[in-house]
């Protein structure tokens, strides 16, 4: 059985093959276009999909698309219908773009006649939180800007079935929420949230909070959003009104504006509003499940402030490497408990990418060396103070950086994060960088009941000597690093370890500001060349440009 | 005193307001700002 699973249209769009039980390949569009968040058909992702898995397009017995474009419809036009007048252009146009988005018109197009089934949004997440986790049973929370009505789930997972208990619709939704007061803040939503994030422990959450949280109408199992300040409904510009203003008398910033207390304020009332909401469905969900173990997935669960909260209720909590719209392919072609790693993107043999050094000979100076010797040059070029691009193996899906398409330094210079975020990615300064730690010694620098392979949890670090990995408020987005995960990338660290004694490497991802991950050997030299970086790897290849 | 204090808090206020309008108008002129669900 060959299944291809399809999201698209909304945000990240993604594609997978999934051969009996087994995901073979998946990547983001995205990664082939440059366009960040692509959220178009992912042709390139398909087409990439079905040529590693050594295939064509007439061999795919089922197609999954991860929700349900009549649900979806019935939701917009439900809406619209609410502000006939208002919404009438809008209506118009989203009409006419419904019209080239049928899945089976496009599929039918590349070729494919066959099934396509229909899931729905929140059921494509739960499914790929629930069945890529370790357990047998498990509460499963998903929670985002909306899917087709379904903005919030929780549901029990037990062997391999998934049930739906409880579910909160649009309009209330603490994802919308969320990206509202990013917009405000002046940052891009569904973007911009990571940065929000980052600015909170910045700010005073007593200044907004009360505010904020004046919105929320709760009921024993539910949360339900005054929506007067808001345009949710009937408005493709903003995403608020006046009334948001009068509520925070504070303006809203726009991009190119600076960034004052005030919005650092805002930011921490706003995590702190999310974190209460997060808090009460966890609670809702231990009380209905009754289990040990928690699934969190939909666009939200990249808080990680918020997931590690679940520690207050849950033993064991499990965020998967994608949790958003691109890791829904993935999950509506689940039906059962897979393993599964996030490294399922294109991968590039030592052939290919000499090809691709030898175009760029005259900038470049290039040593091939085995892999002990070079994971011992790297280590010391990192523990020197050295910024390194490491490029290796198969190109990671979702948004982390998780060893495979990174840029590493070291923790322990105060200067580092100061470094990397004017000089190489040329973004805001506040923003902080994640370490990557062997998963042996986690416990001795981080305050971690279990691991965290893909960056999902923030944590509170014991050590002082990783400042360029330390947030304000002394907290950590830690990845833990086994040897059956990432070997390479394992052995590296360990040895950073062996020389300075501090088994950790600062990871980000590999691209510049505003750019993609990087897909390409070709695409990692440029940026090296065009970059602040001291060093490229790509497989065993040192790589260093000419003075 | 008292009216004096009224009436400047009331300027403030308009004053703020009408930046905001100006502000919004200006978000509506950009490129969409906002997530997207519809």
């Amino acid at each position: 059985m060959i299944k291809l699973g399809i999201s698209a249209f909304y945000h990240d769009s993604a594609a997978c093959i999934v051969k009996d039980g087994k995901v073979i390949a998946a990547a983001e569009e995205e990664r082939f276009t440059g366009i960040k968040h692509d959220n178009r058909f992912p042709v390139n992702a398909i087409k990439w999909c079905i040529s590693e898995a050594g295939i064509h397009i007439y061999n795919i017995n089922e197609v999954h698309w991860y929700e349900s474009p009549e649900k979806k419809d019935n939701r917009i036009s439900t809406t619209f219908a609410k502000k006939p007048f208002r919404t009438f252009f809008l209506n118009r146009k989203y009409k006419k773009s419904k019209k080239s988005q049928d899945p089976k018109d496009i599929l039918e197009s590349m070729g494919y006649t066959g099934k396509i089934i229909y899931h729905d949004h929140h059921y494509s997440h739960a499914a790929f939180s629930y069945y890529t986790s370790p357990y047998d049973s498990a509460a499963i929370l998903t929670v985002d800007g909306v899917g087709e009505w379904e903005t919030t789930t929780i549901s029990i997972g037990e062997g391999n079935n998934i049930q739906k208990l409880i579910s909160i619709d649009f309009p209330n939704s603490l994802g919308m929420l969320y990206s509202t007061i990013t917009a405000y803040l002046g940052f891009k939503p569904n973007e911009g949230e990571y940065k929000v994030m980052g600015l909170a422990p910045y700010g005073n959450p007593d200044i907004y909070t009360d505010k904020l949280l004046s919105l929320f109408n709760n009921t024993s199992n539910k949360y339900f959003i005054d929506q007067s300040p808001f345009t949710w409904e009937y408005s493709d510009k903003v995403m608020f009104n006046k009334k948001l203003f009068k509520l925070l008398r504070l303006q809203p910033r726009f991009p190119e504006e600076e960034i004052t207390q005030n919005h650092k304020d805002l930011a921490a009332s706003l995590q702190k509003v999310y974190e209460i909401q997060f808090n009460k469905l966890l609670i809702t969900a231990k009380n209905i499940t009754k289990s040990n173990n928690i699934c969190i997935g939909g666009g939200c669960a990249y808080n990680g402030v918020a997931n590690s909260i679940a520690y207050k209720h849950f033993d064991s909590v499990y965020t998967p490497f994608a949790p958003s719209d691109a890791g829904s392919a993935i999950g509506a072609c689940l039906n059962e408990k897979v393993n599964i790693s996030p490294y399922l993107g294109p991968s590039f043999s030592d052939i290919e990418v000499k090809k691709e050094i030898d175009k760029f000979k005259s900038q470049v100076n290039v040593f091939k060396i085995n892999e002990d010797k070079l994971i011992n040059k790297v280590a010391r070029l990192i523990n020197g103070g050295c910024i390194v691009a490491w490029f290796q193996g198969s190109m990671e899906f979702g948004a982390r950086a998780l060893g495979n398409r990174s840029i590493l330094a070291s923790p322990t210079d105060p200067k580092m994060r100061e470094k990397l975020n004017y000089v190489i990615k040329k973004r805001e300064g506040f923003r902080p960088f994640a370490p990557s730690v062997t998963e042996e010694r986690y416990q001795q620098f981080f305050q971690m009941k279990e691991t965290s392979p893909y960056m999902s949890k923030v944590v509170k670090t014991h050590s002082k000597n990783i400042p360029s990995a330390t947030h304000i408020d002394g907290s950590c987005r830690v990845q833990t690093v086994s040897k059956k995960q990432n070997s390479k990338f394992h052995k590296l660290i360990t040895e950073i370890g062996s020389q300075s004694g501090i088994p950790i490497v600062l990871n980000t991802s590999f691209n510049l500001k505003d750019q993609t991950i990087t897909l390409t050997p070709s695409d990692a030299i440029e940026r090296y060349l065009s970059s602040q970086i001291d060093f490229l790897i790509i497989n065993n290849y040192l790589i260093q440009k000419k003075k | 005193m008292i009216l004096l204090n009224w009436i400047k808090r009331k300027i403030k206020k308009f004053k703020e307001d009408r930046a905001f309008k100006k502000k919004l108008e200006e978000l509506r002129k950009r490129d969409p700002f906002r997530y997207k669900n519809f």
